[in-house]
């Protein structure tokens, strides 16, 4: 008995060493760069990161990225001028783009198509139009010389509130022992990114085990549904009004991207009312004859990154500049 | 409670630990703790049918007294012969079968010009394992009723053996000969025995979490959406299906005779490679084996099996198989399949080539097959595969409309997978199994015996890194057989 445990012990040791080798020789685990709040209260990552971002269980999407000094997913810093024209691109996941190599970006796409241009892409997974509008405010000076502006709204998820507070316990988390340590065993990383390790954590947190991703889903359906409320919507607009009286808002060189399937009519009546630009990607990712998104996780696929950067850019070569925007 | 599931994870090693450390000095008291857990392992998922296993247990351990009493009174033996399976198959005809015949009747006697108004269906839940249940505690009977057992007086043994939680819920469905006087006598702590258990379990678990599970879903789309598919895609999605159900049962079946050998004791082999069987005779020799045993012991046999005319003969198959196909399931997509093979099996049996694979192997004595044997390999696993489409369908009218878009739209399409992973990965994985599985084709009982230790330790660990690897946290992770 004694010996079938010891060696049963030995094994599960020796298991876990090889597999941590062959999930780092395979680069099956994710890197997520580290994540802190700056003195101006913008979430971001720390700068100089280099690595691979990697989706999926057996590498289904394998890209590279690059935090530039600005702490942001870039192929270029950011050194806004007069001299230049640049556009900043601002928003969350979609725009940061860690399901591309960074090379190959929605601002490249974009500077491939206009000429003597530069794009910043300012994105950063997690934020919602607050975030948005807060690091334009803080970071104003660097915006002063950023000649357009696109902010990226996911309206059924991005206008839940009407300032800014800085998500200080995520990132207080994220720097926990607990999630260093998860960091460095890349095994432990790789089994919490597929989710092998959830069941575990749910039996050790109470949570129940039927916690199930249909009933997740439901659960998502329910949500959407509960946004075409009347309640809902006028909530959500309250909150842009609000957003845009604490930080302002330059209609002159700030548009919206959104897709309008998914937007409120509502709100998009109010921004046409009331001189707030916006492109809409809705009739172009219509007429698409291949998938936009990538199957697993939703975020735009290359294809999908093309068709934004062509509307993106169709945008700014027809804009007439001469029109008044207050 | 799942065999695959973080609550087994954590039941198994404590059932263990308290069995040989704190009960392994009185045997009735070890019986008793391991009513405990198995009554335990089943409650977890409904208490309520316990109710049922006890019942099951109480009627049978009576009845076999009773048979045994009379066992010289054939008339009376019989008798009780007959309460018992009025008992177990009434039950299992109440909550598996009750709803089939009403929907049956109603359907016959509108394709009569006759509507009826279903009042009689019943919202009755299938309790998981009762056919398994139910046909162990019948062949106890059934040896006492054919002087091949005496009865326990042991109460305790007895349920003991009913409930046996490792082959409660899906086989293997084990003979009272076999089992009964295992966990009737003391069991001895055996470092060899609880070793080649763990590396059971551990091929099971690879069976079920990295063939099947990772088959079900591509499965479960190309069978939902068959009308939108072409034939290539079709051909494979029942071509996955058989291997995701060889993966699911044989997975279930390896894990439960490995669990069993950590508490000491033997059960029998449920399946023995039946992907390289060479005739359909043969795959039914290597099928649920302890199912096709059953049915040919207290079934074909008495009815008079091959010993009778060759009509007669004929006839056994049928009833063998259509019935054992009714025995999956309450529809007749299964009682179809079962037809299917006799089918199949007839010509085999009227050639005499039916006992002719029993005792060897494909590529005995040899590394590769002959290019016979590979033809008669593939070929048998195309019938089998294809009667599947018959097992997997919702109704009749979906296989055959399955069978139609085949051979309507037969043409090549590459299959996209719906969770946006590489469909190499799984013929890779596939090709590997079939490889992995020929090697070791002499013995299911030891999947890895190889002399190095260090290939035995590389398999154990590419065995785990493959579960990883093909995880899905949003699969389903029951097994098939569990709904039988």
């Amino acid at each position: 008995m004694k010996k079938l445990v010891l060696k049963l012990l030995l094994y599960i040791f020796l298991i876990l060493l090889l597999l941590e080798i062959m999930v780092r020789a395979f680069h099956l685990y994710a890197e997520d760069p580290p994540r802190f709040i700056d003195d101006l209260g913008v979430e971001k990552r720390v700068p100089g990161y280099r690595g691979y971002s990697v989706t999926g269980n057996r590498n289904q999407n394998f890209s590279e990225f690059n935090i530039n000094k600005a702490g942001f997913n870039s192929h270029r810093e950011f050194t806004p001028s007069k001299e230049k024209y640049e556009i900043a691109l601002i928003g969350d996941s979609f725009i940061e783009g860690f399901h591309q190599d960074f090379d190959n970006s929605i601002a490249v796409k974009i500077e491939a198509q206009l000429d003597d241009t530069e794009v910043y892409q300012y994105g950063y997974a997690g934020y919602d139009l607050a975030n948005q509008m807060h690091l334009i405010y803080a970071y104003k000076e660097q915006f002063a010389l950023t000649d357009e502006i696109i902010l990226y709204l996911n309206y059924q998820s991005d206008l839940y509130r009407g300032s800014y507070e800085p998500n200080v316990g995520r990132i207080k988390k994220l720097s926990s022992t607990i999630f260093k340590v998860r960091d460095n065993i890349k095994l432990l990383s790789y089994g919490s990114k597929i989710g092998v390790i959830e069941p575990i954590k749910n039996l050790l947190t109470g949570r129940s085990l039927d916690d199930n991703p249909d009933q997740r889903f439901q659960e998502h359906l329910e949500k959407l549904e509960h946004q075409e409320t009347p309640e809902t919507q006028k909530e959500f607009l309250d909150n842009f009004k609000s957003l845009v009286h604490l930080y302002g808002y330059d209609k002159c060189k700030t548009t919206l991207l959104l897709d309008s399937r998914k937007t409120s009519d509502s709100f998009l009546k109010f921004c046409r009312e009331n001189n707030f630009k916006y492109i809409d990607f809705a009739p172009t990712f219509e007429h698409s004859e291949e998938p936009e998104t990538l199957i697993y996780d939703r975020h735009w696929n290359n294809h999908g990154r093309d068709l934004i950067a062509k509307v993106i850019s169709d945008y700014f070569k027809t804009l007439d500049k001469t029109q008044d925007c207050e | 409670m799942l065999f695959n599931s973080i609550e087994y994870l954590l039941f198994l090693p404590a059932v263990f630990s308290l069995y040989w450390f704190v009960f392994k000095k009185n045997v009735v008291v070890q019986n008793i703790f391991l009513i405990g857990a198995s009554y335990l392992f089943y409650g977890w998922w409904d208490w309520r049918f316990l109710l049922l296993i006890f019942l099951s247990t109480v009627v049978d351990f009576f009845v076999g007294q009773k048979i045994y009493q009379n066992i010289d009174v054939k008339k009376k033996a019989r008798y009780w012969l007959w309460v018992s399976m009025a008992f177990n198959i009434g039950m299992l005809g109440f909550f598996k079968y009750s709803n089939f015949f009403v929907d049956s009747f109603i359907d016959l006697f509108h394709t009569l010009g006759y509507d009826i108004k279903s009042t009689w269906t019943l919202k009755v839940i299938l309790p998981v394992g009762i056919s398994f249940y139910t046909f162990q505690t019948m062949s106890y009977s059934f040896d006492i009723y054919y002087k091949k057992l005496k009865p326990t007086r042991n109460f305790i043994a007895f349920t003991a053996f009913v409930s046996f939680f490792p082959q409660l819920v899906a086989g293997p469905i084990e003979r009272a000969s076999n089992l009964l006087s295992q966990i009737t006598n003391s069991r001895v702590f055996n470092y060899a025995q609880a070793s080649s258990g763990l590396k059971l379990i551990l091929w099971g678990l690879f069976k079920k979490m990295v063939i099947a599970d990772s088959l079900a879903p591509l499965v479960d789309d190309i069978f939902a959406n068959y009308g939108t598919y072409s034939a290539s895609t079709l051909i494979m999605g029942v071509c996955f299906f058989s291997f995701q159900v060889y993966g699911d049962f044989s997975g279930y079946s390896d894990i439960a005779i490995g669990t069993a050998k950590l508490f000491g004791i033997e059960l029998m082999s449920n399946f023995k490679f039946p992907n390289f069987s060479r005739n359909v005779a043969e795959y039914w020799q290597r099928w649920h084996v302890s199912l096709s045993t059953w049915f040919r012991h207290y079934l074909y046999i008495p009815m008079g099996g091959s010993r009778v005319s060759k009509l007669k003969s004929v006839r056994n198959i049928i009833v063998i198989f259509v019935i054992s196909g009714f025995w999956h399931g309450a529809n007749w997509t299964f009682i179809f399949w079962g037809a299917l093979h006799a089918v199949f099996y007839i010509p085999v049996f009227l050639m005499g080539r039916n006992r002719m694979y029993a005792h060897n192997v494909v590529g005995e004595n040899r590394l590769f097959p002959t290019p016979f044997e590979i033809f008669q390999v593939l070929l048998t696993f195309a019938l089998v595969t294809f009667s599947r489409i018959f097992f997997r369908s919702p109704t009749l009218t979906d296989s055959f409309q399955y069978i139609d878009q085949i051979i309507n739209n037969f043409t090549y399409e590459s299959y996209v997978n719906p969770m946006g992973y590489r469909m190499m990965d799984y013929y890779v994985l596939l090709a590997f199994f079939v490889i992995y599985e020929y090697l070791i084709r002499k013995d299911e009982r030891s999947p890895f015996k190889f002399k190095s230790k260090t290939v035995r330790f590389l398999l154990y660990t590419i065995i785990v890194l493959a579960m990883l690897l093909f995880y899905d946290d949003g699969v389903n992770r029951s097994f098939i057989y569990f709904q039988f």
